[in-house]
């Protein structure tokens, strides 16, 4: 399986894992009702894939909508992985998309980028 | 009840700011339709949208919270491992011109000290120190004697801008009555 794709609902982001060209996006609500079950799966296949990846180019999009708290943990763990990932020698970019009068989805990924040291992380602003 | 009842009722409430309560078994079908209502009138009031970011995300942690932790519950024996429903009371209002969201769930005597403690230290820190312990918790790397903050009370607390209040009520021996609300 080279890609996962999970369309959106009113609750949960629609999921686009391009595996063979290491381009992910999460985009849209997330308050699952279960966020281990939503995203348990997601993330393992995303680490395992990770911890053998050398030299590759890798970008990673979110564009949130609105998150909860029980989220926002799956986002630090993301965040933690991309980094090991950037350390481990592959060229990461991770974009934080927000809406542009959105300050508190922008302070949220400018504080989940602080943890970043090797990888790049882009703040893209955009129309309401 | 019939209309010279509810009549009252509903007056009662609108005088108290009200605008939206529920009061019953809260489930994820209720987070989900009231979270739709509640986007669907901020957008016709056309209510700041930093403004209504904030009170839907106070409204998901609290709703959340009950649905999670409320110690009143009946599972009702349903295929599988069947559906656990809380009870909980959610209440959105403004009072002089600003929001709150407030939820009340039924918890157990013996943990209301830590839930007290807990709140109460939130309460106190400042911007900075509350995105610290919000960090800190993500990680699971909260320190010892820190009574494992919720992350989403603390989500809550950086979310209303105008602070939050807490108070417990004892019910019997068992059960204490608590109570939060928050303030944009």
């Amino acid at each position: 399986m080279t890609t996962m794709q999970v369309d959106g609902t009113d609750r949960t982001p629609g999921v686009a894992f391009d595996f063979a060209n290491n381009r992910f996006s999460l985009a849209g609500e997330s308050y699952p009702e279960d966020v281990a079950m939503f995203y348990g799966a997601l993330l393992n296949r995303l680490a395992e894939h990770l911890a053998g990846l050398r030299g590759a180019e890798l970008q990673f999009d979110f564009r949130f909508i609105y998150f909860n708290s029980s989220t926002a943990k799956v986002v630090m763990r993301l965040f933690e992985l991309l980094e090991q990932a950037s350390q481990a020698g592959n060229t990461v970019v991770v974009n934080w998309h927000h809406e542009e009068d959105d300050d508190n989805m922008r302070e949220m990924g400018e504080e989940f980028a602080e943890d970043l040291q090797s990888a790049r992380f882009n703040l893209i602003s955009g129309p309401a | 009840m019939h209309a010279h009842e509810l009549l009252p009722f509903r007056r009662d409430l609108e005088d108290r700011g009200i605008i939206l309560c529920y009061n019953g078994y809260m489930t994820e079908e209720v987070l989900t339709g009231i979270g739709a209502t509640i986007k669907h009138k901020m957008a016709v009031d056309k209510t700041d949208k930093n403004v209504a970011r904030s009170l839907f995300s106070l409204f998901v942690e609290q709703m959340q919270n009950v649905i999670r932790y409320s110690a009143e519950k009946e599972i009702l024996p349903l295929e599988g491992a069947g559906v656990t429903m809380r009870h909980g009371l959610l209440v959105v209002g403004m009072e002089s011109d600003h929001y709150f969201v407030a939820c009340g769930n039924m918890v157990d005597r013996k943990d209301v000290d830590t839930l007290r403690d807990n709140l109460t230290r939130i309460q106190n820190l400042d911007r900075e120190e509350l995105k610290a312990l919000f960090r800190h918790t993500l990680k699971g790397e909260t320190p010892a004697g820190s009574l494992g903050a919720g992350v989403g009370f603390i989500d809550m607390a950086r979310r209303a801008t105008r602070g939050f209040e807490f108070d417990f009520a004892d019910v019997d021996d068992a059960l204490s009555y608590f109570s939060i609300k928050a303030y944009i």
